[in-house]
């Protein structure tokens, strides 16, 4: 890889429903001035070479998750990536889909799938009904607990990297097991026993089998198959967990009451 | 999730199971003859053993083979009607698996 | 396709998983010919015992082997918080399951070469 590079190959992978029967790689050629970033290159094409490439994009700053796409085979945000960083020796740079994704267009998907299984494992918290007037007393180290999963964008780069989701779409996913497991731990959270027993039907937990894919493909370095580890062994032990959850709960209100 | 946890038990299970087997029975790794495998298996321990064996290779084997075809979505709509084939399977193949283990000790006594 | 060493992995996991559950039920075929009396159970024997055979035996050796080590590296990774290694387990279970069938594998070859 030169930095003495003055172009780059950007090749694209097109489709287009209305014409097209099957993908192709559409080649183009992109100035390397200014260390432009994948996202860069992209806009680039469409605004110079070809209006008709489409994908999508947004904050271009690596938080709203719009951008995930799939680089020289490996998922990531596109907005936050130099161009020249994936340049193969030749200069070459191949940008797809989302792969086990249906395609809506060149490099957009249908991520119908990704939030179905979202909104399964129930995302927003559910507080005890009796809500504090100012905030819930949790501990740092409660709060510490939660940041492996709570800095997630859901751009669906850990999904669409699962080989289990390639198989069959019935599987929960990383990114919803990241949220059930953010919303189990989260001292706050009533409905511990409904979130696990959940998870640990057929198509929760019992179906990762431990790729790592989704770590890998993470742009935030967050971990879904150690919080999936984490919900397996805590839905064994239920009972338990939903008595000291309960008791849990009393002082976060009682300490509020005290004040 | 009751797979599951069937897989990772029975794979403990044979861990040691298939550690004892491919010692026992492989090395050195001559010519395997039937009085040979006769006199260990006369044995009521080694009976025993071979049958908890087969019991949990059965297990990991088949409930391995479910859980590899209800992963892909077309299989998974059956996954009750292939539940059912692995629990005959299964069955049938133990009672014949321990038949054949004791049948050994019936052909020593017999003097074969 | 997502091609990585947990995806390798994986596959080759299933693969010889399914290898092992078609040879079990083949050598519980070959076994139970003692139901059928000493004669048919040695001839079945004489059988898989030919060059051909003791080269599938080896890799009869690796699928268990690999399947093996790399079910005590889930039980490892399902037990303890061990993510962050999953690269170097991955390399690890591959290096120590080619050591194991090269020492297991060898043997084999030799004494079938040998016509023993």
């Amino acid at each position: 890889m030169g930095n003495d590079m003055k172009t780059a190959t950007v090749r694209v992978q097109r489709f287009n429903p209305d014409v097209d029967k099957k993908p192709y790689l559409d080649t183009f050629q992109v100035s390397l001035e200014n260390n432009p970033t994948l996202l860069d290159a992209l806009q680039l094409i469409k605004t110079t070479i070809d209006g008709s490439v489409t994908f999508r994009k947004s904050c271009r700053h690596a938080i709203c998750g719009s951008c995930a796409m799939n680089v020289n085979g490996r998922n990531l945000l596109v907005c936050h990536q130099p161009l020249r960083k994936h340049l193969n020796n030749k200069g070459e740079v191949t940008i797809k889909p989302l792969p086990y994704l249906p395609i809506i267009k060149d490099l957009v998907v249908d991520r119908t799938a990704f939030w179905e299984q979202y909104l399964r494992v129930k995302p927003w918290l559910v507080p005890p009904p009796d809500i504090p007037e100012k905030e819930f007393r949790v501990t740092p180290e409660e709060v510490a607990a939660l940041h492996n999963a709570e800095t997630c964008i859901m751009c669906g780069a850990c999904y669409s990297a699962c080989s289990v989701v390639g198989m069959t779409k019935e599987y929960i996913g990383p990114h919803a097991l990241l949220k059930s497991f953010l919303r189990v731990i989260d001292p706050r959270d009533t409905i511990l026993t409904e979130r696990l027993t959940d998870v640990s039907q057929g198509d929760g937990v019992a179906r990762c089998h431990t790729i790592f894919n989704c770590i890998d493909a993470c742009p935030k370095g967050l971990d879904p198959t150690r919080a999936i580890e984490t919900l397996r062994h805590l839905s064994r032990k239920r009972q338990a967990l939903e008595k000291e959850r309960q008791e849990r709960q009393k002082t976060l209100v009682m300490e509020e009451a005290k004040r | 999730m009751k797979t599951f946890w069937i897989q990772r038990i029975s794979a403990v299970a044979l861990i040691f199971f298939m550690t004892i087997h491919m010692i026992v029975v492989h090395y050195p790794p001559f010519h395997i003859d039937f009085s040979r495998i006769t006199e260990r298996m006369a044995q009521p321990l080694w009976q025993a053993i071979d049958i908890a064996f087969l019991f949990f290779v059965l297990l990991h084997a088949l409930a391995g083979a479910y859980v590899v075809l209800t992963d892909v979505e077309r299989f998974n709509r059956g996954k009750r009607i292939l539940a059912g084939a692995a629990m005959v399977i299964g069955i049938f193949a133990f009672i014949y698996g321990v038949q054949t283990i004791l049948a050994f000790g019936k052909w020593l006594a017999a003097g074969a | 396709m997502y091609k990585t060493t947990g995806f390798i992995s994986f596959v080759l996991r299933r693969v010889s998983g399914v290898a092992l559950v078609i040879y079990l039920f083949m050598h519980m075929w070959v076994i139970g010919s003692i139901n059928q009396g000493p004669e048919v159970f040695n001839a079945r024997l004489n059988m898989v015992q030919t060059p051909v055979f003791k080269v599938l035996e080896v890799a009869l050796l690796a699928a268990v082997v690999y399947h093996g080590l790399d079910g005590i590296r889930l039980l490892i990774i399902h037990q303890f918080k061990v993510t962050d290694y999953r690269k170097s387990m991955f390399y690890a279970v591959f290096v120590v399951s080619a050591l194991l069938v090269i020492a297991g594998g060898l043997p084999i070859i030799i004494f079938m070469l040998e016509g023993n």
